[in-house]
């Protein structure tokens, strides 16, 4: 064990020393957060907005007028047909269109169930997912006011238009988290161990008679407490900031970060062991992990519109699993019954590449 | 029984032969010098014994271990001091120290008494980053990480490259001090004028022992006679001497020109004096000399080769 | 596309030295790397430049390239001001080190060609050139080897005449027979001898106490300064020993 502490300190020793690494490590994550956070969730006020009112009737008028009251948008068009509305999208450039039925007050009075028609424009979904949330609530409102019943009477009925998948905003959180730790334990690791190979210090590793296990534990180890603070960081931040919910438990939320970083640092040690160089050693992991996991693991685009093969595909990448397992803990309130299987996956692909990593590493070539 | 008994070992790296099948035992005690240029081979061959590289044929016991089989234990007992630096840059001289001594199992004050007369150069500069020192530092911090759990073996791989010869020297005299400690010394180097340090030396060339022996056996065992001499010019007359039709391997030797004869010094001799004459070469010191390992090299190499 | 460096028609000063250097100085913060040094060098003179590890010969040639400013100091190199002229410096000089010579994923043609480009070599005479450098060294056929596979004595020959493809009028050598076996060595300073004998000023640096007396004159740098210059014999006498290797433990050690 002296020797694995030994490790460690030599490699926390290379980390303070560096300090530009230090500080991109602790702060890109930082930054990224509130990038991503305050591009995406200010800035939607006076959104431009088309109403088809096809009742006319007082109550559909202070429903309008509730809407326009509310600051986040203003109406620029009142078209006549829906013909319209598609014109006002490509003319006037509307995130979205309300479409009250004809008879509004008469149905909201009698039958205490109204359909009103929302399009939007989901080019940006993430603009598009907020603009419906508000429209939601003002209805809400709208609704208590008019007979003081938390009920709902009047139905919304969603048509999304350029991207009917829209996604979550909330997905950039888990997204986010899922690329630092590739980027923390993967790609750090991978480039430090073939630095060490680089150097000729591996092998002065190589040769003394050391457990192989711990030069690679004790080079993942320090690599893993960093990407759990930036962890932890980014969660605390779009919690206080954003007001990202945590539905379920928050131990249960860091069990999975912590396996899906094993995952992760399971990589970069196999990729490591394949290449000689710090470059191949990022390129690779940069090019076969990082990128990939972006693209395919659900966090930019959803996997359910992918083509076949690509489907298939995502599921070597751990980025897919995390993401479902964090997305379920954070915002469902999943349990750990409902989430081991990807709790398990990621372990295997931590237990085989890290297992391979180090028959590859003690290997005589 | 040898400390290191090696047959016919050969390795390949794709259609190039690094090692063309070398056999050779190194005895207890003794520093062995593979001696030869950048290329020949040294370090395949260091990698192998220090169980780094796997060899493509032949057999070798190392510390009377077999070198496939028991790899793991020839590893306790060896220190390596590998040809390019290999020790962390960004640490500082102690760090790096205490490092090694860790890996190996050992404590830098357990075996202070065998690292003690380096140690006590690298004093002044125990806080500063390994990566900062000088080419001769450098080299000795190494020696020391390599020395730090009191192997039985030690290999160097060319200690002295690029290092100055005030180091150099140095160097040479650790070495004679971590002898008589009873500890057996591989060690490689480019510099000929090294060789003679050693007891024992293999004039390793394009993978191959061209020559093994003691360094006063190899210098005895030179084919022909030499001559020094001394010229102002000596470009003008290495040009004239492209024409020379007499049998022999010239090369300029610091400010001297050697000339190996193949034929009896009693004609070979005059017969270059008059060729000196002929083409007005005015020249002094004409002596006939005994040969350093540097003009063994060049004699066996030259024959050997082309 | 053609790389040239810019031109302007400046006449370089013409005196017997092709590098004269005064109180030349750098320091890094608080360490004095190079510490006054003052020498000159003769054209066509092969000048051997010692030193121990350490001791500012790196710095010191760094600043002649005109890689470094001196924090004090003048030096005139090929006829130019160091402080005013380093672009037609870098045009006149030639560079060639142990640590960095060629691309070894590039063929031999490929190298030559690439750094006579950089020196604005005009195509069909930089071709030329090429050929009749390699066909000198025996390795005309060999110009489409990759470097990577060839020996390190080749290596550092081809080094050697790619640095003077664009006939500087000074090379400066930093170590070139760094680990070459002594056959090849000898090979080497041949072909210094044959560009000295040109009017080629060669600068050299090594730790071949052998290859210090093929210099003409040597000095040696010790602690940032240097004291020592003169021809082999000179230095010899003056320190009463026998070898320079000698007169380099007796200078350095004190």
């Amino acid at each position: 064990m002296k020797e694995l502490r030994q490790i460690l300190k030599k490699e926390f020793t290379h980390i303070f020393r560096d300090r530009i690494t230090l500080f991109l490590v602790l702060a890109i994550p930082i930054m990224l957060v509130l990038l991503f956070g305050f591009t995406i969730s200010t800035d939607i006020h006076h959104a431009t907005i088309s109403v088809l009112d096809l009742s006319n009737d007082s109550q559909s008028k202070a429903l309008v007028d509730k809407i326009t009251a509310s600051g986040y948008f203003e109406v620029v068009s009142y078209p006549k047909s829906e013909q319209e509305i598609d014109n006002d999208f490509k003319d006037k450039n509307i995130k979205l269109a309300i479409i009250i039925p004809s008879a509004f007050e008469e149905q909201l009075t009698n039958e205490k169930f109204v359909t009103i028609q929302i399009i939007s424009d989901v080019s940006d979904m993430n603009v598009a997912s907020i603009l419906n949330n508000y429209v939601k609530a003002i209805l809400n409102d709208f609704t208590n006011d008019f007979n003081g019943t938390a009920t709902m009477p009047i139905e919304l009925c969603t048509q999304m238009m350029y991207n009917p998948e829209a996604n979550s905003v909330y997905m950039f959180v888990p997204g986010i988290i899922t690329l630092i730790m590739i980027i923390v334990t993967a790609l750090m690791s991978s480039i430090t161990l073939a630095r060490e190979v680089e150097t000729g210090t591996m092998r002065m590793l190589l040769i003394a008679p050391v457990n192989k296990a711990w030069v690679v534990v004790g080079k993942v180890i320090p690599y893993m407490i960093l990407s759990f603070i930036s962890t932890i960081t980014i969660i605390v931040i779009s919690v206080l900031v954003f007001k990202m919910p945590i539905k379920g438990s928050v131990w249960l939320l860091l069990a999975v970060c912590i396996v899906f970083m094993l995952t992760s640092a399971s990589f970069g040690t196999a990729i490591s062991s394949l290449v000689k160089t710090q470059i191949d050693a990022m390129m690779i992991t940069m090019m076969g992990l990082f990128l990939p996991t972006a693209l395919l693991s659900g966090f930019l685009f959803p996997i359910d519109n992918m083509p076949y093969f690509f489907q298939v595909l995502a599921n070597i990448f751990p980025g897919k699993w995390f993401i479902i397992a964090i997305k379920d803990v954070m915002l469902k309130g999943s349990g750990f019954f409902d989430i081991w299987l990807y709790m398990l996956i990621l372990f295997a692909m931590a237990a085989i590449l890290m297992t391979v990593s180090l028959i590859r590493l003690d290997k005589r070539r | 029984m040898p400390t290191i008994s090696v047959q016919d070992l050969k390795k390949s790296y794709g259609h190039i032969q690094a090692l063309k099948g070398v056999s050779f035992d190194v005895e207890e005690g003794e520093i062995f010098g593979v001696v030869g240029p950048d290329g020949a081979g040294k370090s395949t061959l260091f990698n192998i014994l220090t169980t780094l590289l796997l060899p493509d044929s032949g057999t070798a016991t190392v510390l009377g271990r077999d070198l496939f089989k028991e790899y793991l234990e020839i590893r306790k007992s060896i220190g390596y001091l590998p040809g390019t630096f290999s020790l962390y840059p960004d640490l500082t001289v102690e760090e790096n120290l205490i490092f090694f001594a860790t890996m190996y199992q050992s404590s830098i004050r357990e075996n202070m008494s065998i690292i003690k007369p380096i140690w006590k150069q690298l004093m002044p500069f125990k806080k500063r980053p390994a990566g900062k020192l000088s080419g001769g530092m450098k080299q000795k911090l190494a020696l020391c990480c390599a020395l730090i759990h009191k192997p039985t073996l030690l290999f160097l791989d060319e200690p002295t490259t690029g290092v100055d010869p005030v180091s150099r020297k140095e160097f040479w005299e650790i070495l004679g001090t971590i002898k008589t400690q009873g500890i057996t010394v591989v060690v490689s180097t480019p510099y000929m004028d090294e060789a003679t340090l050693c007891d024992r030396i293999a004039l390793l060339q394009e993978g191959e022992f061209i020559r093994m022996d003691t360094p006063a056996n190899i210098i005895s065992s030179f084919k022909g006679e030499l001559v020094t001499l001394r010229t102002d010019d000596i470009f003008k007359l290495l040009r004239k001497m492209a024409d020379c039709t007499l049998n022999c391997t010239f090369y300029p030797y610091g400010e001297n020109l050697h000339v190996i004869f193949y034929d009896p010094i009693t004609t070979a001799l005059p017969a270059f004096e008059e060729f000196l004459r002929q083409n007005d070469i005015i020249y002094n010191n004409l002596t006939q000399i005994a040969p350093t390992i540097e003009d063994c090299f060049i004699e066996v190499a030259s024959s050997s080769g082309s | 596309m053609k790389v040239r460096l810019p031109f302007r028609p400046q006449q370089a000063i013409d005196t017997p030295y092709s590098i004269q250097v005064e109180g030349l100085t750098k320091r890094f913060g608080e360490f004095t790397a190079v510490n006054h040094i003052s020498f000159e060098v003769k054209k066509g003179e092969i000048f051997g430049f010692l030193g121990a590890n350490g001791a500012g010969k790196t710095t010191a040639i760094r600043m002649l390239c005109s890689l470094l400013q001196p924090t004090e100091g003048k030096a005139m190199i090929a006829g130019y001001d160091l402080a005013t002229q380093p672009k037609l410096i870098k045009r006149h000089i030639g560079y060639m080190s142990q640590k960095f010579s060629l691309y070894d994923d590039l063929t031999i043609f490929e190298n030559m060609q690439l750094f006579g480009t950089i020196y604005g070599i005009p195509r069909k005479e930089l071709k030329d050139r090429i050929f009749s450098r390699l066909e000198d060294l025996h390795l005309a056929d060999k110009s489409k080897t990759l470097v990577a596979s060839i020996p390190l004595g080749w290596k550092q020959k081809l080094a050697f005449a790619t640095a003077m493809l664009h006939r500087p009028d000074i090379v400066f050598l930093d170590e070139p027979t760094s680990g070459v076996d002594p056959i090849v060595r000898r090979e080497f300073w041949n072909l210094i001898y044959e560009a000295a004998s040109h009017g080629v000023t060669i600068f050299v640096t090594t730790h071949y106490m052998d290859e210090a007396e093929y210099c003409g004159r040597i000095s040696i740098m010790s602690h940032g300064e240097l004291k020592l210059i003169g021809t082999p014999t000179e230095l010899k006498e003056q320190m009463q020993v026998d070898s320079i290797e000698k007169v380099f433990v007796k200078y350095v050690v004190r």
